[in-house]
């Protein structure tokens, strides 16, 4: 089956995430910041990655450019709430980075595990 | 010869000065209101999703079910309020007000460093530290955003320069005739992998990816209607396999200190 990466701060969400993902059989490795994440990453196992942008030790936008160098073929969910320059910016600048989609916070969990099966099956 | 592309907006006054100090509290508070909006939209991501997981296990017909239905009309409540909390923000934080440029291109340079290779230089060259527009801030940033990473993805072996120059006053041309000049002359340059003359006239339309495989590489067409906005100019010079210069030149700008002007 497919492997997912998670990049998010929010343990909650984290959590909750994985547990969206584990439900539709994917594998899924969990980070809690981008520098575990890039600790984590094993190009063999991850097909697609969702991470939050904002986040201590590391930034998203920092996990996107470094996984993106580390396996050109991987995709990219960034997700976002914004921050002081607002949800636009951060997420634009995702997209100029190399994500493939972008997803502003509120979402539906359920709108996101769609995303991910439209992207990597 | 380089390959140029040029936009040009209004010629009139970029209107009243002096709202800066209040306006500045307003964006303040708007980058607050932003902050716990931020905050409170994750939690609202959390409910909805731990709620359709109830939902998912208790099975649509049931109780709890109807509880939970309740839980996410609540969530969708909560959603609208941060919605109008961000309107409110955005509201604030469209309104022009006095700027200082280099205090925006600090901020985004600090912000954009993280995701620059280390290969890649920002040098910066201010020769008018104190220049200061009427402008919407965000707006500003979203310039220097959109330029910078445009140069990051232009250095293709993630070793290079981007120059950013801050110069003025200047005429509408970028001169300095010493005669009444006024403009603020932004050149971001790049040792990129350049652009042909097609590409560079592709990049002022809405919707324009230009990034490749390396990415969405968002047009100039957000850049253009921006520094419009400003009644300034924007001129891209490049060469294919020589770099990219980016020129923009602002009106109606002061080069004394922003207190001064307030």
């Amino acid at each position: 089956m497919a492997g997912v990466m998670i990049v998010e701060d929010d343990a909650t969400l984290l959590d909750l995430l994985r547990e969206s993902l584990e439900r539709r059989n994917y594998t899924v490795i969990t980070a809690s910041n981008g520098r575990e994440a890039l600790i984590k990453f094993r190009p063999s196992v991850v097909d697609l990655v969702i991470t939050d942008l904002l986040m201590p030790e590391e930034d998203g936008l920092m996990v996107i450019m470094k996984i993106r160098e580390m396996k050109p073929s991987i995709r990219l969910i960034a997700i976002s709430g914004g921050g002081k320059a607002g949800p636009g910016s951060y997420l634009l600048m995702a997209s100029k980075l190399g994500a493939d989609h972008v997803i502003s916070k509120p979402f539906l969990p359920s709108e996101l595990v769609k995303k991910v099966k439209e992207m990597i099956g | 010869m380089p390959a140029r592309g040029k936009q040009e907006g209004k010629t009139s006054s970029a209107g009243g000065h002096g709202r800066g100090r209040s306006s500045q509290a307003e964006a303040q508070l708007a980058k607050m209101a932003a902050g716990i909006a931020h905050d409170l939209n994750t939690v609202i991501t959390t409910i909805y999703g731990f709620s359709e997981q109830a939902m998912e296990s208790a099975g649509e017909k049931s109780r709890t079910a109807a509880y939970v239905r309740k839980i996410i009309s609540a969530a969708d409540r909560a959603r609208m309020l941060t919605a109008r909390l961000l309107s409110l923000s955005r509201h604030a934080a469209n309104e022009k007000m006095a700027v200082r440029i280099t205090d925006i291109l600090s901020e985004t340079i600090d912000l954009v460093k993280p995701s620059v290779p280390a290969g890649i230089k920002i040098v910066r060259k201010i020769n008018a530290p104190e220049a200061t527009i009427e402008a919407v801030p965000l707006q500003l940033f979203r310039i220097f955003l959109n330029l910078i990473m445009n140069a990051v993805q232009a250095i293709e072996e993630k070793k290079g320069i981007i120059e950013i120059t801050v110069d003025g006053p200047v005429n509408n041309k970028g001169k300095r005739t010493k005669k009444n000049d006024t403009c603020l002359h932004i050149r971001i340059s790049d040792t990129g992998k350049g652009m042909d003359r097609d590409t560079i006239e592709k990049m002022f339309e809405p919707y324009f990816t230009g990034g490749g495989e390396q990415g969405t590489g968002l047009g100039l067409s957000v850049v253009s209607d921006a520094l419009t906005d400003m009644h300034g100019t924007i001129t891209v010079s490049s060469v294919k396999g020589h770099g990219t210069i980016v020129d923009m030149i602002i009106p109606d700008a002061t080069f004394g200190s922003v207190s001064e002007k307030n």
